[in-house]
C-alpha cells in the first residue's frame, strides 16, 4: 500500500487548489491584514469558503461533506496561507475535531457536529495545553470525574486559540480508567458557555484575527454524551486528530513560505540599486533558490504524511507528519527572513506585507508541536536513540 | 430548460502570448483557460437550471487543450459538455467558428435549443461578433449584452446598459443571448463539484459527426489572412516634471501641448 503512493496530485487535487487560490484572492492579505489590525474577525472569508465546501472537504459525504481527506483539506489550508489569509481555526475545527468526531464519535455525535464542520457553520476549538505540562502531554491534570448523568470536569489550559468564537471546544482531559484504576487522556466536549467555564485573552505579540486564551475550568458539569470515543481508548484517538493537525500546520507553514518567496523574488527582479536587479547578485539569489527547495521537500513531506494517513497507515503517516512539520517551519522561518533581508528597509515596512510574517512564521516552529518535540519524535521512533524525555 | 452554454478556451492573459509559423495564436505551447468572460454565462445557465428543471450542455470549439475550459464548466456544475475537435478547423475565423458552433449546438440541443447562452466577447479575439453570427445561422432571435435575464411565459426578458441609457429587451424563446460581466458572479467550483465533474459526460466531435465540409472552415477559407505581425513597441519613457513651485504651471503646458486642455 505504502509504496504505490504516487508522487504528484490528482488532477481533482489540483483543481482544488486553482479553485480555492481563485476564491482566496478575492480577499487576500489586505483584507486579512485589515481585520487583524482592526481587532475583528474574518467572519466573512470563513463564512464563504464554508459554502463553498471547502472547510468540509475531509467530512463523510453522509454528513454533507465533500468525501475527500486530509490531503485536500489541507490543500485548502495551503492555499488561503498562500493567497496570505490563512484561516487558523481550519487546523484546529475541522482537521482535528472533526477527524476525531467522525473517527470515534457515536452515530449521534457524528449528526450532531459533522454537518456544522462540513460547511462551515460549526467552529470547534481544541484544548490540549496546559501551563504546568506544556509540551508534555502526559502531565496534564485536567481531569474528569463520573457522576450518576455524566461528568464533572476541572482543570485549565493555556493558549487556546478561538474560544471567544466557537459554541464547543474539544478539551483533553484524564479519565480514571474503569478497568484498570489508571487514568488516561480521554476528549470531553464543553460548551463555551457552560457554567464553571471561563477564559481570558493572552496579550500576544503576533498579528492574527485569532486570539488566544487562558481557559478555567471550575466543575463544569457535562452530560455523559460529552465523551467522545472510549475513556479507554486513549492515546490513539487523540493522535488520530494530532497528525492531521500536524499536517494541517505543515501546509499553512509552507503556504506562508511560497507567499514570503514569490514577494522576495518578484522584488529581487525589479529593484536595481548596481544597475542590475538585485536578484543578479549570487548573495541574493542562491538563498531564495534555497527557499524554493526547501519549501517544495517540505511540501512533499506533507502530502506523503497526508497520503499515508489517508491509505490508513497510521504509523508512517505519524513519522512523515512530524517530518513534514519540522520541515515547513524550518522552510517557513528561513524563507520569510529571506524575504525580509531582500527587501532591505522595505522588508520591515508594513506596505510590503511581510513583517507580520515574522512572527506568524516563528509560530510555526513552536506550536502545535515544538521544533524539538518532533526531533524528539525522529530520534526515539525512526533512528532508535535513547528517550531523552 | 435545455441550456447549452458556448464557451471558449483562449490562452491564458497572464502567459507570454505567441504566434505559429502560419501566423495564427499559439494555443498548443501556451497554457489555456475557459474565457473568464464565459464564466458568466456558465453561471447564469446554472442559475436558471438550479431554479426550474433543466440541465446544462457547454459546447467548444478548440484545440486538444479546450478539454479544460469544459472540464471548467463542469466543474461548476454544469450536466455535459461537447467538444468540437478537428484539425481542419484550426485557422478558422469568425464566421466559420459560428457556422461550426451552429452545427454542434443544434446536436447538442437534439433538434433546436430553448437558451443559447454566450459571453460579452472572448478574452483573445474580443470580437463580440460569434453570438450575432451564430443566432442568425441558427435562425434564432438574438439579445446580445445582457446585464440581466429572466425567463418566463416562454420569453427572455433582460437589460442591456450602455453609458447613456438602459434598454429592456426581450424575445421569444429559443434565442441567443450573450450576457456580460455584471450580470452575476460566477461561483468557484466547489470539491464536491470537482469530484463530480470526473462522472460527467463529455463528448468529442470531428467535422463529420456534424456534417460540416472541411472545405468551408480552417485557414484557408477565412475572409482575412494575417500577412504579417510585429510586437508592440516599448514604451517610451515618460516625461518627468520636477516641482520647483511652478508644478502647476509645467503641467498645464505638458497637458496643452498634448491639446487635452
Ligand atoms: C499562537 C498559539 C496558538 C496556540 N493554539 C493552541 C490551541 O488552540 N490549543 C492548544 O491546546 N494549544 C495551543 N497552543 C499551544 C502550543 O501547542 C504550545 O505552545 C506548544 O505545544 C509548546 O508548548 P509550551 O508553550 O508549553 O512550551 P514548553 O513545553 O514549555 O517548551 C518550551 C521550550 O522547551 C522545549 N522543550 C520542551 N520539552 C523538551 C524536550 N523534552 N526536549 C527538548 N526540548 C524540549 C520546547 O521545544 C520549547 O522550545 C498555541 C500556542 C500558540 C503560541
Ligand atoms: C481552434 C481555433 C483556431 C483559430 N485560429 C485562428 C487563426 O488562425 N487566425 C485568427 O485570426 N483567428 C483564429 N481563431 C480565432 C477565431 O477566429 C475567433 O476566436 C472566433 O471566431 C471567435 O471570435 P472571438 O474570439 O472574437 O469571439 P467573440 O465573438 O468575442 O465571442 C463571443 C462569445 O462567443 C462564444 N464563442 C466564441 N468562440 C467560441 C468557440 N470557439 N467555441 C465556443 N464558443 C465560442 C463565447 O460564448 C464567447 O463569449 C481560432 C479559434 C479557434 C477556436
Amino acid at each position: 500500500m505504502a509504496d504505490q503512493i504516487p508522487f504528484t496530485e490528482t488532477e481533482e487535487r489540483q483543481a482544488l487548489r486553482k479553485s480555492v487560490a481563485a476564491f482566496a484572492s478575492k480577499y487576500g492579505e489586505d483584507y486579512w491584514l485589515e481585520q487583524a489590525r482592526a481587532g475583528k474577525k474574518t467572519d466573512e472569508l470563513w463564512a464563504d469558503a464554508g459554502k463553498q465546501g471547502f472547510l468540509g472537504v475531509a467530512v463523510p459525504e453522509e454528513y454533507g461533506g465533500g468525501g475527500g481527506g486530509i490531503g485536500d483539506l489541507a490543500a485548502v489550508c495551503e492555499e488561503l496561507s498562500a493567497a496570505g489569509c490563512p484561516l487558523l481555526l481550519m487546523v484546529v475545527s475541522p482537521a482535528i475535531c472533526g477527524t476525531i468526531i467522525a473517527s470515534y464519535g457515536t452515530d449521534e455525535q457524528k449528526q450532531r457536529w459533522l454537518p456544522g464542520f462540513a460547511d462551515g457553520t460549526r467552529k470547534m476549538a481544541f484544548a490540549i495545553t496546559e501551563p504546568d505540562a506544556g509540551s508534555n502531554s502526559h502531565n496534564i491534570t485536567t481531569t474528569a470525574t463520573r457522576t450518576d448523568d455524566g461528568w464533572t470536569l476541572n482543570g485549565g489550559k493555556v493558549y487556546i486559540s478561538g474560544v471567544d468564537e466557537v459554541s464547543d471546544v474539544l478539551v483533553v482531559g484524564r479519565v480514571e480508567s474503569a478497568k484498570t484504576g489508571k487514568l488516561r487522556p480521554a476528549l470531553f466536549v464543553v460548551p463555551t458557555d457552560a457554567e464553571g467555564f471561563s477564559y481570558n485573552q493572552i496579550e500576544m505579540g503576533i498579528v492574527g484575527p485569532e486570539k488566544q486564551f487562558v481557559v478555567h475550568i471550575d466543575n463544569v458539569k457535562l452530560p455523559a454524551d460529552a465523551l467522545v470515543g472510549s475513556e479507554d481508548a486513549g492515546i490513539d484517538q487523540l493522535f488520530a486528530g494530532l497528525n492531521p493537525e500536524r499536517i494541517m500546520a505543515a501546509s499553512s507553514a509552507t503556504g506562508m513560505a511560497r507567499r514570503a518567496l514569490e514577494k522576495a523574488t518578484s522584488y529581487a527582479k525589479e529593484r536595481e540599486v548596481w544597475g542590475v536587479p538585485i536578484g543578479q547578485h549570487q548573495a541574493v539569489a542562491h538563498p531564495l533558490a534555497q527557499s524554493y527547495v526547501e519549501i517544495n521537500m517540505a511540501r512533499l513531506m506533507t502530502q506523503r504524511a497526508a497520503a499515508l494517513y489517508e491509505a490508513g497507515e497510521y504509523l508512517l503517516a505519524g513519522e512523515s507528519a512530524n517530518m513534514a512539520k519540522y520541515a515547513a517551519a524550518e522552510a517557513a522561518c528561513t524563507t520569510v527572513d529571506r524575504a525580509v533581508q531582500v527587501h532591505g528597509g522595505n522588508g520591515l515596512a508594513d506596505e510590503y506585507g511581510l513583517v507580520h510574517m515574522v512572527g506568524a512564521s516563528r509560530l510555526t516552529r513552536i506550536a502545535p508541536v515544538s521544533r524539538e518535540m518532533a526531533l524528539n519524535f525522529v530520534a526515539q521512533f525512526s533512528l532508535g536513540l535513547p528517550k531523552s524525555y | 430548460m435545455n441550456i447549452v452554454v458556448c464557451v471558449k478556451y483562449v490562452p491564458d492573459a497572464q502567459a507570454d502570448r505567441t504566434f505559429s509559423q502560419d501566423n495564427t495564436t499559439d494555443r498548443t505551447n501556451v497554457d489555456g483557460l475557459l474565457s473568464e468572460l464565459d464564466e458568466y454565462a456558465v453561471e447564469e445557465a446554472l442559475k436558471l437550471a438550479e431554479a426550474g428543471e433543466g440541465e446544462v450542455t457547454v459546447v467548444t470549439v478548440g484545440p486538444d487543450g479546450a478539454a479544460e475550459a469544459i472540464k471548467k464548466a463542469l466543474q461548476m456544475g454544469a450536466d455535459k459538455g461537447v467538444h468540437v475537435l478537428d484539425d481542419a478547423i484550426h485557422g478558422s475565423d469568425a464566421p466559420a467558428t459560428s457556422l461550426v458552433l451552429a452545427e454542434a449546438v443544434k446536436k447538442a440541443a437534439g433538434g433546436s435549443p430553448e437558451l443559447v447562452l454566450m459571453g460579452l466577447a472572448s478574452t483573445d479575439g474580443t470580437m463580440s461578433v460569434v453570438p450575432a453570427m451564430l443566432a442568425e445561422r441558427l435562425g434564432l432571435p438574438q439579445i446580445t449584452q445582457l446585464s440581466s435575464l429572466e425567463i418566463a411565459d416562454g420569453k427572455v426578458t433582460g437589460r442591456r446598459d450602455s453609458d447613456a441609457a438602459s434598454d429592456t429587451l426581450e424575445a421569444p424563446l429559443p434565442a441567443v443571448v450573450s450576457v456580460t460581466d455584471q450580470i452575476n458572479e460566477p461561483r468557484y467550483p466547489s470539491f464536491k463539484g470537482i469530484m463530480a465533474a470526473k462522472k460527467k459526460p463529455v463528448e468529442t466531435w470531428s467535422l463529420a459527426d456534424l456534417g460540416v465540409d472541411a472545405g468551408q472552415v480552417g485557414l484557408e477559407s477565412a475572409w482575412t489572412k494575417v500577412e504579417s505581425f510585429t510586437a508592440r513597441p516599448p514604451r517610451e519613457q515618460g516625461e518627468i516634471v520636477t516641482d520647483e513651485g511652478d508644478g502647476g504651471t509645467k503641467l498645464a503646458e505638458f497637458l496643452a501641448k498634448a491639446k487635452l486642455i
